[in-house]
């Protein structure tokens, strides 16, 4: 109460309202998001008060478009959308795994224990889980061709959990295959290598994977080849427009003649430049019918377009600049920065440019490159919402080949993980633990279990039998996980039901963090606002 | 012609674009009225220069602003994020195809539509082409809905800046920035935008957007950015120019940095001042490290603005009229004609692009990159003895913490003058108007070393949906009568249908203030020895050695106006 003496406007929540506040919290966000996790999950449909729609079985993009208001929730909010910046997933992991370590704490402090003794037994129990996991898990050798089978499976795992089956399926083979692409060895991987583009057309079936890319614009000239086979490809970084602006000293002419060939003074630099590349593609291409494409990262003006089209040349303007090392890679040669050193080394090739327009879009396709480094996945779907989920579901498929490949290990799924270490601590580790802190470690134990009764509970089973079954099958020595169609337990290996290592690791290292700093708290103190708002 | 890409951050930007676009809207929508007045028909504007053409895919023609917009997730109302052209809101929720499993809706519920959009909606069921279809619907007796009723529930009920606007936008103009978990309220300083715009790339999101509307121009001229610097939108902005800068290396930045009356208000505590203070410092010396020229906009106060005005500071709705008005002014000189020496236009004359604009403000001997907004808003007729000033004495400075009266012998104007009325009431032609306001400056006590003037026949249309702000001494055509209109003391939309107008930017000494304020708090709460706010930065992420080239670089501009200045003394 010394704080009222200091500001007689805060207020303060004393020890136990301030631990049930947090704990609510960490509750009720828990809420929201379990229906998601898993195959069997619930998709969220929601509809803004302007009728825009957002489709998600993410967590991470749920949190995101939720207004979250109380500050514990937007803790744990943080927590997870960063676990998934990290790794890639497990959002809703991480969130589910912090309210059920809150939740089981809840009944031994409400038997009078204190947290403090609570988050010694998270901490020992954190330690031998991180030690377990390195023996759980399955190790993947990636030698220079990784296994494509094992890649297939933990993207099916990941996928399955946001589209339905088909569809999941065929866009495993897309982003094993996307990864597998642009993987190059002794290098990390660049996912940003993989261009994401989408198409409001057609069907969500007709996602596809293009060896190469697709540029989100076309050539500004009517007169432009809209298809080209055989095609040289300039990628450069060069002003193809007048540009007065480029002097910045301001110039001073006194008569309307001066200022004439002021203008067309430095409108002959720009031609120059043109001319340039007009004579290497003269140079490349006489005495064959093959074609020549510029792709440009800064802007192109309409008498340098009229040059170019005359030439016969395909020209892009305004590239995205990832676009430019993305070209690069997919065809071949080296980006350029000037005109003056071009030569044919520069180029790279692509058997089939074309241009395709829908409505005021339009999308230029560089494909049948050689040995790509570099490739596109192009989503197509009849809505824009449509789009964005299956955008989102591919991302993470992406990350999770790009986890298993760096790994160089998976962790089974289907909660067996979960399970097993649930034993593993609770008959190994708590026996070398002393005093009460056995007690921490076992509400960590059961806090694990979180996993598997969402999935069973969003199956529609019956929670309870499924665990009693597991955790007997697990006692026998088989590791097994949960078969969501029928309640038994299958081998995930069997399966082919695999989770990235590192995404269960990072959840088990950051849950326990957060969970402990929250129940840790003693006092929450604010001045000025009412902090009782419902959330 | 060459294109203009503007770019609105942040909720009082958004309000300013919002009138700005209105006014564009009416423009266009009175050159194709048949019953307008012939002004409006011919006015040598080419509005090319802001708006694009467009096509849906369902074939249907567009013509929408070149627009990226970023403010607040929820910030736009009852207007969706896709706009409405390019995809129809469907009135159920459709299927979803990607999941065969449970569904759950979460639906919020439907934002109710005010009058005004009620009854842009009705026009467009009725014309079925949406492509501007709002023109001067003041004469048409049989609407359901009466212009009065309009007007008033727009005087009162206005929250969102989408409630007033009557243009259809892009889909890729409007972005929400979503997942900052945080009211409006507590997003007032600049450390705690400071990760919003790169975060899970969203920068590359806006700034592809950006991207869409530039590879579009064939010749883009600049980027007009208006940004709410009052709080967490400005590091927002600064990181977005950034990667303009980056991107757009030539191409210029007009930048106007504007602020809401209510964020002027004073704070209780120390603390809040001290953030305050520091946040004006920072996020000024940030914006303009990104920028050719930055005109900040905002007084604290707008009711005693102008005589003929009666402005309610705590309505958005109403300043931020004033602002775009003015906006509006110094944009035509982009979008006329430029013209040789020798040819004479009847509607316009005194084209400048934006880097003309800037070059001459900014370019010249003296390298002041801050300049001075002012407006006469509406402004005088250009008759009689007194006329140089009356003009240039009603002419309101927009511009906050600037020194009056200052004689500057080196001082820059580019002035626009736009419909004004000559002896009778009729329009003054473009020659007149030139040769008025010369006069004027040859009379002038004060006068600067050069200014560029632009003027056009066309005057500043009043859509139907703006505030009720003039008094009773403005006309029908915003003439300024001598006795007041005894109807009623606020005249709006409804009453005015255009006034003249005079927007006029400056660069000179007067803006000393604004600089040495914002310096001198920089060293008081930020880099002297044992500063308060020291710690606060540190929050936000600067380094000791930034805060002080922030310094150093501010100090520059305050001895380029001032070369005797005290404050450079102890830069070092």
């Amino acid at each position: 109460m010394s704080l009222r003496v200091l500001n007689p406007n805060a207020e303060v929540l004393n020890k136990s309202a301030a631990l049930h506040m947090n704990i609510n919290a960490a509750k009720g966000l828990m809420d929201v998001l379990r229906t998601n996790l898993g195959p069997k999950g619930t998709i969220k449909m929601l509809v803004g008060g302007a009728g825009d729609i957002k489709l998600t079985k993410d967590g991470n993009t749920l949190l995101k478009e939720m207004q979250i208001q109380n500050p514990t929730a937007i803790m744990i909010a943080r927590t997870a959308v960063a676990q998934d910046d990290i790794s890639g997933d497990g959002t809703t992991s991480t969130v589910l795994f912090i309210g059920e370590l809150m939740k089981q704490s809840e009944r031994y402090i409400d038997e009078g224990m204190h947290p403090r003794v609570l988050v010694d037994g998270f901490e020992i129990a954190k330690r031998a889980t991180l030690q377990f996991i390195e023996k759980f898990k399955t190790p993947v050798v990636m030698g220079n061709e990784p296994d494509k089978e094992i890649l297939k499976m933990v993207a099916r795992t990941t996928l399955r959990t946001k589209l339905y089956e088909a569809l999941a399926d065929q866009l495993t083979d897309i982003v094993v295959n996307a990864v597998l692409c642009i993987r190059k060895p002794e290098e990390s991987i660049d996912l940003f290598m993989v261009e994401i583009m989408h198409m409001r057309h057609k069907f969500d079936v007709d996602t596809r994977l293009v060896e190469g890319i697709v540029l989100d614009h076309g050539s500004r000239h009517p007169d432009m080849k809209r298809r080209a086979e055989n095609c040289y490809i300039l990628t450069c970084n060069v002003s193809l427009e007048y540009d007065k602006s480029e002097i910045n000293a301001g110039f001073f002419y006194s008569n309307a003649e001066q200022r004439e060939a002021m203008v067309a003074a430095e409108r002959r630099q720009v031609d120059e430049r043109v001319k340039k590349i007009i004579e290497l593609k003269n140079k490349v291409c006489s005495g064959n019918d093959n074609n020549f494409a510029v792709i440009n990262q800064k802007g192109i003006d309409p008498p340098s377009l009229d040059l170019l089209a005359r030439a016969g040349i395909v020209a892009l303007r305004r590239a995205k600049r990832r676009n430019m090392e993305r070209l690069v890679l997919a065809c071949g040669g080296e980006a350029v920065n000037s005109v003056d050193d071009l030569t044919p080394d520069c180029l790279g090739w692509a058997g089939l440019v074309y241009e395709h327009i829908l409505g005021e879009e339009k999308y230029t396709f560089v494909e049948n490159v050689k040995n790509p480094y570099s490739c596109t996945i192009l989503i197509k779907g009849p809505n824009d919402h449509t789009i964005a989920q299956i955008k989102d579901a591919v991302r993470d498929g992406l990350r999770a080949v790009k986890n298993t490949i760096e790994d160089e290990s998976v962790v089974l799924g289907a909660g067996a993980f979960e399970i097993a270490a649930r034993q593993h601590l609770l008959n190994e580790v708590k026996k070398t633990v002393q005093g009460r802190a056995q007690l921490g470690v076992e509400a960590f134990a059961n806090a694990l279990l979180v996993v598997p009764k969402t999935l069973a509970e969003n199956s529609g089973l019956d929670t309870q039998d499924v665990i009693i079954s597991l955790t007997g099958e697990h006692d026998h020595g088989n590791i097994v996980g949960l078969n969501q169609h029928t309640g038994e337990p299958i081998d995930p290996h069997m399966e082919g039901i695999f989770d990235n290592y590192s995404v269960k690791r990072q959840i088990i290292n950051s849950g326990p963090v957060i969970a402990s700093q929250l129940l840790l708290v003693d006092e929450v103190i604010r001045a000025g606002r009412n902090m009782r708002k419902p959330t | 012609m060459k294109e203009v890409v503007t770019i609105q951050v942040g909720s009082f930007a958004n309000f300013i674009g919002s009138h700005f676009w209105n006014f564009q809207d009416e423009l266009l929508g009175l050159a194709e009225d048949p019953s307008s007045d012939p002004v409006f028909k011919n006015h040598s504007l080419n509005m090319d220069a802001l708006y694009r053409s467009g096509e849906t895919q369902q074939g249907t023609l567009t013509y929408t602003p070149r627009l990226v917009s970023v403010d607040f997730q929820g910030s736009l109302g009852s207007m969706s994020s896709c706009g409405s052209l390019y995809n129809k809101v469907a009135s159920a929720p459709p299927d979803v195809i990607t999941w065969t499993g449970n569904v759950s809706t979460h639906a919020a519920e439907p934002r109710r539509r005010n009058l005004f959009l009620q009854r842009l909606h009705e026009e467009e069921q009725e014309h079925l082409t949406p492509v501007d279809g709002v023109n001067d619907v003041r004469n048409s007796p049989q609407r359901e809905i009466q212009d009065e009723d309009i007007v008033e529930s727009l005087e009162n009920g206005v929250q969102y800046w989408t409630d007033f606007s009557k243009v259809h936008y892009h889909h890729q103009s409007l972005h929400e920035l979503n997942g900052l978990w945080m009211d409006a309220q507590e997003f007032d300083n600049y450390g705690i935008g400071r990760d919003a715009f790169s975060w899970a790339l969203r920068g590359e999101e806006i700034s592809d957007r950006l991207r869409f509307f530039v590879e579009e121009c064939d010749h883009i001229q600049g980027f007009q950015f208006i940004v709410d610097d009052s709080g967490g939108f400005s590091s927002v902005a600064a990181d977005f120019l950034e990667t303009i800068a980056d991107e757009y290396t030539n191409t210029p930045v007009l930048l106007y940095s504007v602020r809401d009356p209510a964020s002027h208000t004073i704070h209780k505590s120390q603390k809040q001042t001290i953030s305050k203070k520091l946040h004006d410092a920072v996020s000024f010396s940030r914006l303009s490290s990104f920028c050719k020229l930055i005109v900040p906009v905002g007084l604290p106060s707008l009711s005693q603005a102008s005589p003929y005005l009666r402005i309610e500071d705590e309505r958005p709705y109403h300043c931020s009229a004033v602002y775009a008005a003015a906006l509006h002014s110094i944009s035509l000189p982009f979008r006329m004609e430029p013209l040789g020496p020798t040819a004479d236009s009847r509607y316009v004359s005194g084209a400048v692009d934006i880097n003309g604009l800037i070059q001459m403000l900014a370019g010249g001997a003296r390298r002041n990159m801050v300049a001075i907004l002012d407006v006469a808003m509406p402004a005088p007729y250009l008759t009689g003895k007194q006329v140089g000033q009356s003009l240039l004495g009603n002419l309101q400075t927009l511009t906050p913490e600037i020194a009056e009266d200052v004689e500057d012998l080196q001082s820059v104007e580019s002035m626009t003058i736009h419909g004004a009325l000559g002896s009778g009431g009729h329009r003054a032609s473009v020659s007149d108007v030139k040769d008025v306001v010369n006069a004027a400056y040859e009379k002038a006590m004060t006068r600067p070393m050069f200014c560029n003037l632009s003027v056009a026949l066309c005057p500043l249309p009043i859509p139907l949906p703006f505030p009720k702000i003039f008094g009773n001494l403005v006309g029908q055509h915003g003439e300024l009568l001598g006795s007041p209109v005894n109807t009623s003391p606020l005249r709006g939309s409804l009453d005015i249908h255009s006034i003249p107008l005079a927007g006029r930017l400056r660069s000179s000494s007067a803006v000393l203030p604004f600089l040495e304020n914002r310096l001198g708090n920089l060293r008081r709460f930020g880099t002297q020895q044992g500063a308060a706010g020291a710690d606060l930065v540190r929050r936000w992420g600067f380094g000791m050695d930034e805060l002080e080239d922030m310094g150093e670089t501010l100090s520059k501009m305050v001895v380029e106006l001032d070369p005797y200045s005290q404050m450079s003394s102890d830069s070092d």
